[in-house]
């Protein structure tokens, strides 16, 4: 260590050197090295002190020697006079800022719009997708490691194969830990609530590098032995202070964790909330503990049931190619040991934790969208820079006598570009500031945004160092960009014409800000009227006949008795309870069971095969099924076409029966009754006992298709959805249903509790989002499009001012002038509004999938939208305008 | 220019520059010994950086008060080639009427303080 510190000192301090001038360092640059050497050898700058100190010296150096050499000898200034420069220009520039209070608030509103815009973006994507593990060491050193089965490069592994990477691949990884999601019933003095937890190896925060906050973590070598020995559990930090209220004696309680006693032994650090990037689980388990959470099925001895997630911590002196290598042998034993598990597994994919993002399968995806995302803000903050500029330079024509002056008072151009460049920077950073104001309160909103779906859901999105990093730094080049042009313009002009007030046309400059601004109206446009689709299209969405009745009626409510150690018989005894006591109930006039719900975007499909129907080649033969208990048929408000529903004694013992629905009927058995017809599938014939009306099954927007419904009665899940039809209030009836979930068993969590109407939410969630996004976006960009709208308009006014003061003075009426400028604006406005629809045409074709309405053109959006924003152009040029028609006559020519 | 305005062109010399002449007094040295030199003289006070040194050694080259000498080739230790510098004329001589100004005005602060 000692032995490597100077040299890269040395190594830095050679590059360091480019800061000198070029002529001097071509004079001494080997002088200077030679000098370097020799202090390194003198006794106070050897070892590490030393090397620190050695860093002090040479940073004092520099700091002496730079501007020193910059200067030529004769130059008086130095660094004091730099440093006096540096204040005069602030002060003036601070002055110049509070002057013209309505030019400020229009550049910085727009600057800090595009910059918040970036920081809150770059907040998510680094967050969601850049972000190391937050609260872990080292995070560099973590990989994934995946099974690579043909056609599946990132595969989950089985409890006993992440222990035999873990045991044969110690030359590599220092440690190997691994982990899985599981729905828990959490229960702790009386309260019970479901949630989804994490279940770990015992070295899972040691290969993290995570120490507990409290208490301790689990112990390898003690509590990955003896399956179902040691009932411990780790709380999250957050858990621990909504749950127990920070309560430091915590450790050592007791909990509920699926009806079995666990003691709390640690609380995690608040920084570390666990490998995924969008939830936070607030409990851990030990992976021995797993067949007591789900004693139906056991985890620890299945090879061939992947549900583990592997992370492991590379050893210093190994690289992912080695560790592939590792991998690839012990499959190769694997493979001798247990032939029938491993004969398709091709290989292990690694993959570097901080390349993972959300999951190493969305990779590109995530990136592309990241991507698409950053150069959609980007190519934003860009415009908001050229308004900017606009704004600057319309202001320059006013400051051009003070250039002049400054200049023939013998003021150097790089001293006035200076100036100017402070002025800029300083906008920059007071926008900077706001910006990354408005995006603490926009990663807020979306650190707070909870899908419709319960869960443990955590985005870790904030602003953190990184964020202002890049704000910092996106607010500096944005200052930069747009103060540089008026800068130089500023510094240029021909002294004498300038004092006189005389103004040189640049015709070129102002037809680029021109088309710039139809460039603008026209994306703004494009973008609004893309929301305003989206939103039209939720609208549509509500008239969409979801296949029942009324949702707003109809309330629903999850339960897994599974959770709380029941088995099948005692499980099966619950459900039937819980189906008597709810009919019984006053107010709900049906009650059924489903596996889940309708429209929760996700749903099994199995292949069938209908006797007498031949598949043409390609032909889709798996189709989307559930299962259902009797009355939900009734309950849903599910038309019946022909036959019966289901009954209770549609059970294993009777015969198989299945309902479909009508789409399904007309394509296996068209112009025919479909009752009492055979569906093979499953290794089973069914019958169909009844045809139901075809509705929506995965979401509103999908095209009709086949559905089956099998008895719930002939299978077992623990976990079930129960549906209610209310007559009367249906947050009375989901008030009444938890009564008596509760009644049966205290412990037992409900959830997923909500009217339909509610849950169809998520399945407008795509939608709500998009229009949501795009609506910013497009509201930015009016912004944006106006303020682009307004700064070139009155910079051509200020350009015009004698032209148009002539003309008053020739007796053109001030309306006339009024008319002449808003004119010129409006026709600005209009040719961006026409390219705007042409392109809103365009992409309303290529969104028709997601949408919920017969046509993308929908007339509203598409009138209404360009209005109001002709309204605001209107707005943006009569500003301009009704300066240009107050124009005195007699000033505009004599200042000539 | 005369050699009179030349040298009051370079005077009042910097307390760096004077101690850096000082150390030239005796015969040319390399940069680092010069660095060091100074150092001892002023008790450490004046501590030079190489980027420090090598401003300076490069403006007083600029104004005349030292020049590159050649490599009197004894560096023993350090083969390596160096760059020397002497004392110039005006460098004397600007050393010579500084540290009589100095004298000056150092013995009257004594008389005042009565020493």
């Amino acid at each position: 260590m000692t032995d490597e510190r100077p040299d890269r000192i040395r190594g830095a301090y050679a590059r360091l050197l480019g800061l000198y001038p070029q002529a001097f360092r071509e004079q001494y640059a080997d002088e200077l090295l030679q000098a370097f050497d020799d202090r390194r050898s003198e006794p106070r700058f050897v070892g590490t002190v030393g090397g620190w100190r050695l860093v002090l010296f040479l940073l004092r150096d520099f700091v002496t020697s730079v501007p020193m050499t910059h200067h030529r000898r004769n130059d008086r200034r130095g660094v004091e006079g730099i440093m006096n420069d540096i204040l005069r220009d602030l002060r003036f520039s601070v002055r110049m800022l509070l002057k013209n209070p309505m030019f400020t608030i229009a550049a910085v509103t727009t600057l800090a719009l595009g910059i918040g815009l970036n920081a809150a973006t770059f907040s998510t994507v680094y967050g969601l997708l850049l972000s190391p593990l937050p609260g872990t060491e080292d995070p560099d050193e973590l990989v994934q490691i995946y099974r690579e089965w043909p056609g599946i490069e990132y595969g989950s592994v089985s409890v006993p194969h992440y222990q035999d990477i873990r045991d044969r691949t110690e030359g590599v990884f220092d440690d190997v830990a691994s982990w899985y999601l599981e729905p828990l019933s959490v229960a702790s003095d009386g309260r019970s609530e479901r949630t989804i937890g994490m279940v770990v190896s015992a070295n899972f925060f040691q290969t993290f590098g995570v120490q507990p906050a409290l208490g301790r973590a689990f112990i390898p070598g003690v509590e990955d032995r003896d399956p179902g020995a040691h009932a411990v559990a780790v709380v999250s930090h957050g858990f621990w202070e909504s749950r127990f209220g920070a309560d430091p004696g915590v450790v050592g309680r007791s909990i509920s964790l699926n009806g079995h006693p666990f003691e709390i032994v640690g609380v995690a650090p608040a920084d570390f909330d666990g490998p995924v990037n969008f939830a936070a689980p607030p409990i851990y388990v030990p992976l021995m503990m797993a067949n007591v959470l789900t004693p139906a099925f056991n985890r620890l001895e299945a090879r061939g049931s992947n549900s583990m997630n592997v992370v492991a911590r590379l050893r210093d002196d190994a690289t992912l190619d080695r560790a592939t290598e590792r991998l690839d042998a012990v499959l190769l034993q694997l493979r001798e040991e247990y032939p029938r598990s491993y004969e398709n597994q091709v290989g292990h994919t690694v993959v570097l934790q901080r390349d993972a993002g959300i999951h190493p399968s969305f990779g590109d995806a995530q990136r592309g969208m990241s991507t698409v995302m950053m150069v959609v803000v980007g190519l934003l903050l860009l415009i908001a820079c050229v308004n900017v500029a606009n704004l600057f330079l319309a202001r320059a024509r006013d400051r051009q006598r003070e250039m002049g002056i400054r200049l023939s008072m013998g003021a150097s151009r790089l001293r006035i570009i200076q100036q100017l460049l402070t002025e800029s920077l300083l906008f920059s950073l007071v926008a900077g500031a706001a910006g990354l104001g408005l995006a603490n309160v926009a990663t807020g909103f979306l650190a707070n945004f909870r899908p419709p779906i319960d869960g443990p859901w955590a985005f870790n999105v904030e602003t953190n160092s990184a964020v202002l990093w890049f704000t910092a730094s996106v607010s500096l080049a944005a200052g930069f960009i747009f103060g540089m042009a008026p800068a130089l313009q500023s510094a240029k002009p021909d002294t004498v014409s300038a004092i006189k007030g005389a103004s040189s046309a640049r015709v070129g400059r102002s037809r680029a800000s021109s088309a710039l601004v139809v460039a603008q109206v026209a994306l703004s446009l494009l973008l609004l009227i893309s929301s305003g689709i989206f939103l039209r299209s939720l609208q549509a969405a509500t008239q969409i006949d979801p296949g029942f009745d009324s949702p707003r009626n109809l309330v629903m409510a999850s339960v897994d008795p599974g959770l709380q150690g029941y088995e099948e018989a005692r499980s099966r005894a619950f459900w039937d309870r819980m189906l008597d006591e709810v009919s019984a109930l006053p107010e709900v006039s049906g009650v059924g069971l489903a596996v889940v719900a309708p429209l929760s975007l996700g749903s099994s499909d199995r292949t069938v095969n209908v006797p007498g129907y031949e598949f043409a080649e390609g032909e889709r033969a798996s189709l989307h099924y559930t299962y259902v208990s009797e009355g939900y048929v009734e309950a849903m408000g599910i038309e019946l076409a022909e036959g019966r529903s289901f009954t209770r004694q549609d059970d294993e013992n009777g015969p198989p029966v299945m309902i479909v629905n009508q789409r399904f009927a007309d394509r296996f058995w068209p112009g025919q009754s479909a009752l009492g017809k055979i569906v093979e599938t499953g290794g089973r014939e069914w019958e169909v006992i009844g045809v139901v009306e075809t509705g929506k099954y995965n979401s509103l927007g999908e095209d009709p298709t086949e559905f089956m419904y099998f008895p719930l009665r002939i299978m077992f899940r623990s976990d079930r959805v129960l549906v209610a039809r209310a007559e009367g209030d249906p947050q009375a009836v989901l008030q009444r249903v938890q009564q008596i979930v509760r009644a049966a068993d205290p412990e037992m969590p409900v959830y997923d509790v909500r009217t339909m109407e509610d849950h169809m939410g998520i399945a407008l969630l795509p939608a709500r989002l998009a229009g949501s996004v795009l609506g910013i976006f497009g509201l930015l960009g009016l912004t944006l499009a106006a303020v682009g709208i307004y700064g070139v308009m009155a910079y051509s006014v200020s350009q015009r001012t004698r032209e148009l003061g002539i003309r008053v003075a020739l007796g053109a009426d001030r309306g006339s002038v009024l008319q002449l400028v808003l004119g010129e604006g409006l026709r600005l406005a209009a040719l961006g509004t026409l390219i705007g629809l042409g392109g809103a045409l365009a992409a309303a074709q290529l969104v028709r999938g997601l949408l919920y309405n017969a046509s993308p053109i929908d007339p509203i959006a598409f009138t209404l939208v360009p209005l109001t924003l002709l309204g605001v152009a209107a707005l943006a040029v009569y500003l301009p305008a009704r300066r240009a028609a107050r124009v005195d006559p007699i000033g505009a020519l004599k200042s000539e | 220019m005369t050699d009179r305005s030349r040298l009051e062109a370079v005077l009042p010399l910097s307390p760096t520059a004077f101690h850096m002449l000082v150390s030239l007094a005796d015969g040319p040295r390399h940069g680092y010994a010069i660095a060091r030199e100074v150092e001892d003289l002023t008790e450490g006070r004046i501590v030079m950086g190489p980027g420090t040194l090598y401003g300076s050694l490069q403006r007083m080259t600029a104004s005349g008060l030292i020049e590159e000498a050649e490599n009197p080739g004894d560096d023993g230790l350090h083969a390596r080639r160096r760059r020397y510098y002497r004392m110039t004329r005006l460098g004397s001589a600007a050393l010579r009427s500084e540290s009589e100004r100095l004298l000056r005005a150092a013995s009257v602060a004594q008389e005042r303080l009565g020493t």
